[in-house]
């Protein structure tokens, strides 16, 4: 089964998701890390996010674009792996700007071929992403670029996911496929 | 305790008063912080965070001793995570501090409502 769990800043989004990923069936949890550590904010959001997965048996695999590189490899349909994907405004933003990525014209095909082949490798798929869109602030036209993007990427995981999950200051809000939520996961 | 939610100029003030028409709602933006656990209802919640954080201190502590010395209290705050992470660090730990502080107020009340076009819509009711 295939999961979005989208929200805000400081939403609680990443805890529940992973709470999700808990109540999924299949052991081999594997947490794919999109963000590149840099600077020391950077880390300290990483350590955090460290800690909030403590003792929730994830394998981290650290990947910061061409996530679909990684079906077949570290991700395996055989070993029936339950995936988070954490985040696509991070992966997004990575594609789009860093040396190894996509670059602005083929992100949305990249991370869609992307999804598309790590979700035939998984047993259960959770991707987080983000809401970036509401602030009412005109930016700058890489920035509007990036939005235009990840917004593009969010529409095509809304349609292609069984279940979609906005999370509001750590209560789920189901758009999405609740019925089968509920048949599938044991505990929320 | 209640939370009511929702972005800037959506009706979520006139939406606590028509619900508890008979409390007493304190402007966090101006109300003074040190009484403010102690309040019934709290308007503008956000700009308690703000006001702690330039004062140097933890809004997580003001959010427990809220949620201690006022467990009844009805709070509407304004939801800001929705955009682009800002360039200012200030900002962006703002922006992050008043999200988990809303966390824990959302987890701790009984009832929360979003508004959205001056319509409320429970998330959460216990």
């Amino acid at each position: 089964m295939n999961i979005l769990v989208t929200g805000g800043s400081g939403s609680g989004k990443s805890a529940y998701a992973e709470d999700l990923v808990m109540g999924l069936s299949g052991s081999n949890r594997i947490y794919i890390a999109t963000m590149l550590p840099a600077g020391e904010e950077g880390l300290r959001r990483i350590a955090r996010h460290h800690s909030l997965r403590e003792g929730k048996g994830f394998v981290t695999v650290e990947r910061y674009t061409d996530t679909g590189g990684l079906a077949g490899k570290e991700i395996q349909k055989e070993e029936h792996p339950a995936v988070l994907l954490e985040c696509m405004s991070n992966l997004t933003a990575n594609e789009i700007f860093s040396e190894n990525g996509a670059g602005p014209s083929d992100a949305f095909e990249k991370i869609k071929a992307d999804i598309l082949r790590l979700s035939e490798e998984t047993e259960h798929l959770v991707i987080v992403t983000n809401e970036v869109f509401s602030d009412g602030v005109l930016y700058e036209e890489e920035t509007v670029r990036y939005q235009k993007i990840l917004g593009e990427i969010n529409c095509f995981l809304g349609q292609f996911c069984d279940v979609v999950i906005e999370v509001v200051y750590g209560i789920p809000v189901i758009l999405k496929g609740g019925d089968r939520l509920e048949n599938t996961v044991e505990q929320l | 305790m209640e939370l009511i939610i929702g972005g800037s100029f959506q009706g979520k003030r006139d939406f606590a008063l028509r619900k508890f028409p008979d409390r007493v709602f304190a402007d966090a933006g101006t109300a003074d912080l040190e009484a403010l656990t102690k309040a019934e209802g709290i308007l503008y919640f956000e700009k308690a965070v703000r006001r702690l954080m330039e004062a140097g201190e933890d809004p997580m502590r003001f959010t427990e001793e809220l949620i201690a010395d006022s467990p009844d209290a009805v709070i509407v705050s304004t939801e800001i995570g929705y955009g682009i992470v800002p360039l200012d660090a200030f900002e962006r730990e703002y922006r992050e501090a008043v999200g988990r502080a809303c966390t824990r107020l959302a987890s701790f009340s009984s009832c929360v409502t979003r508004v959205v076009c001056g319509m409320g819509m429970e998330i959460k009711h216990r």
